[in-house]
């Protein structure tokens, strides 16, 4: 297993554009400059900066975003060039093969999240807009972690599209669809959807989000889990038919 | 001319990306449907007539459409390529530059025809809940801004097309910058800006946003902008491989 985490990450190499994709990380603390810089004669706390610029669209479309696109790039090259016969010729065990593709997406998401907390932290500590304290920073770093460690999982029904598809066409579309569903029923009921249940376990305990009900974050973990691993079982029937 | 959009039609006819399109479109239909059952001060969204109508087109214009028009324009042009078909065109004789031509024609008349589905089947949603709230006024308002909103976002989306088919990398690349794009769209849609950007101009030519004149026209030059650079950058283009 860890040979084949090692090999995807030396086949990343070869691909500037998933490197490309980490900008996207900048995107709301550059936003967040220009918002909250129009609102110069209110004093802004580091909070509610943070909140804004790391955790509401980050993890809601953004991150998401690009990890559908991510899953999408892992899977493609492989079902288009017919490389997947040689791997089972090896022969590479195809759960083996789904689970270092979804490390890799759980490493990158990881590294998404660590920047955009570095990023905010410089968007909003080098312009002078808020307070560098330790404990925003401290909530702010762990709250990425959350993100970034919890929504690879919630991307798993994308990456199991992504492993029976040959094209990328279908699978940049449901990426586009899910985010966008999960996004909206958010407000509807959270534990329908990965996302959803996701955002719900991350928003628990943010200062200033109110809820309208307390999070039950055992049905959030038990959505993302049956998600999870419906996903992984479709995977592995999507494989083995070597479709 | 007319050949050449004959045989895009029927090579769109054979591809899936058509009915992945109408899928995106019924989900947004059925998304914003469950967004409309969330209570707000103990009535449903869903309660007032024309909020169907008024959410499927600017929650589907700002998240999900630009991407498909781009990511369907970006297919359509960049296949060629990337399928090694683009030689034997050439050999026909075609010419690149109408070729180019008639796969945008298509794609507009595709987002139009995107968005006149989307038209009708949320007026067909709206008329089972309230038939009674509804004049012909108002769903023609609505036509008007459902077309013009396919048109112009077609317009406003054409320079990732253009930027796309100049860098060769894959159309699913249209797909991320168009997102990109439109996602901004949310913030800008909030400030002054909102009557230059290109996609929420869209929505202010379309008559979604409230607009003066003076704004109005600002927003359609902000789209002839696009569309005038996007024709720049395709006509460069295809001047660079002619010589070839």
């Amino acid at each position: 297993m860890l040979n084949l985490v090692q090999t995807e990450f030396l086949k990343l190499r070869r691909r500037k554009f998933v490197w490309l994709m980490l900008l996207a990380a900048l995107l709301m603390p550059l936003v967040a400059i220009f918002y909250f810089g129009a609102l110069s004669t209110i004093e802004i706390m580091p909070m509610q900066f943070y909140k804004w610029t790391a955790l509401s669209y980050t993890p809601w479309i953004i991150l998401p975003f690009v990890l559908g696109m991510l899953c999408t790039m892992l899977m493609y090259d492989e079902n288009q060039n017919d490389m997947l016969k040689e791997l089972w010729i090896i022969p590479v065990s195809k759960m083996g093969y789904f689970f270092s593709k979804f490390m890799i997406v759980l490493v990158y998401s990881l590294c998404f999240m660590l920047l955009t907390a570095v990023s905010s932290i410089l968007a909003g500590v080098l312009p002078g807009m808020i307070v560098f304290t330790n404990d925003s920073v401290s909530f702010l770093l762990i709250k990425c972690l959350e993100v970034g460690v919890l929504t690879p999982f919630a991307m798993l029904p994308v990456l199991a599209v992504a492993a029976s598809q040959k094209g990328y066409i279908l699978p940049v579309c449901v990426t586009i669809v899910y985010t966008f569903l999960g996004f909206i029923l958010l407000m509807v009921n959270m534990y329908i959807h990965p996302l959803s249940s996701t955002t719900a376990i991350i928003m628990r305990n943010i200062p200033g989000v109110v809820m309208e009900e307390p999070v039950h974050l055992g049905k959030a973990f038990l959505c993302i889990g049956i998600w999870g691993i419906a996903s992984t079982i479709w995977a592995r029937i999507a494989l083995s038919k070597g479709k | 001319m007319r050949t050449l959009l004959w045989a895009e039609r029927l090579k769109l006819k054979r591809s899936k990306i058509l009915w992945i399109a109408v899928f995106s479109a019924i989900m947004v239909t059925f998304i914003v449907f469950m967004q409309g059952q969330f209570q707000y001060y103990g009535h449903r969204y869903i309660d007032k007539a024309t909020w169907y109508m008024t959410a499927t087109q600017s929650l589907g214009s700002l998240y999900v459409f630009p991407a498909i028009i781009a990511l369907m324009g970006s297919y359509m042009i960049c296949r060629e390529d990337q399928d090694d078909t683009m030689k034997s065109l050439v050999l026909v004789p075609v010419s690149i530059s109408n070729l180019i031509r008639a796969k945008l024609i298509i794609t507009s008349i595709f987002s139009v025809v995107l968005y006149t589905f989307l038209f009708v089947v949320t007026l067909t949603v709206e008329a089972a809940l309230h038939i009674s709230l509804l004049d012909f006024g108002m769903v023609l308002g609505f036509a008007k801004i459902y077309l013009l909103e396919g048109i112009c976002l077609f317009v406003a989306v054409s320079p990732v097309i253009a930027v796309v088919y100049g860098l060769k990398k894959g159309y699913w690349l249209a797909l991320i910058f168009a997102e990109m794009y439109s996602f901004l769209g949310l913030f800008i849609g909030q400030s002054t800006m909102r009557f230059i950007y290109p996609i929420t101009a869209a929505f202010c030519v379309a008559g979604y946003y409230e607009t003066t004149t003076v704004q109005f026209v600002i927003s359609l030059c902000s789209l002839l902008a696009c569309g005038g650079l996007s024709l720049l950058l395709l006509h460069g283009l295809n001047r660079k491989r002619d010589i070839y």
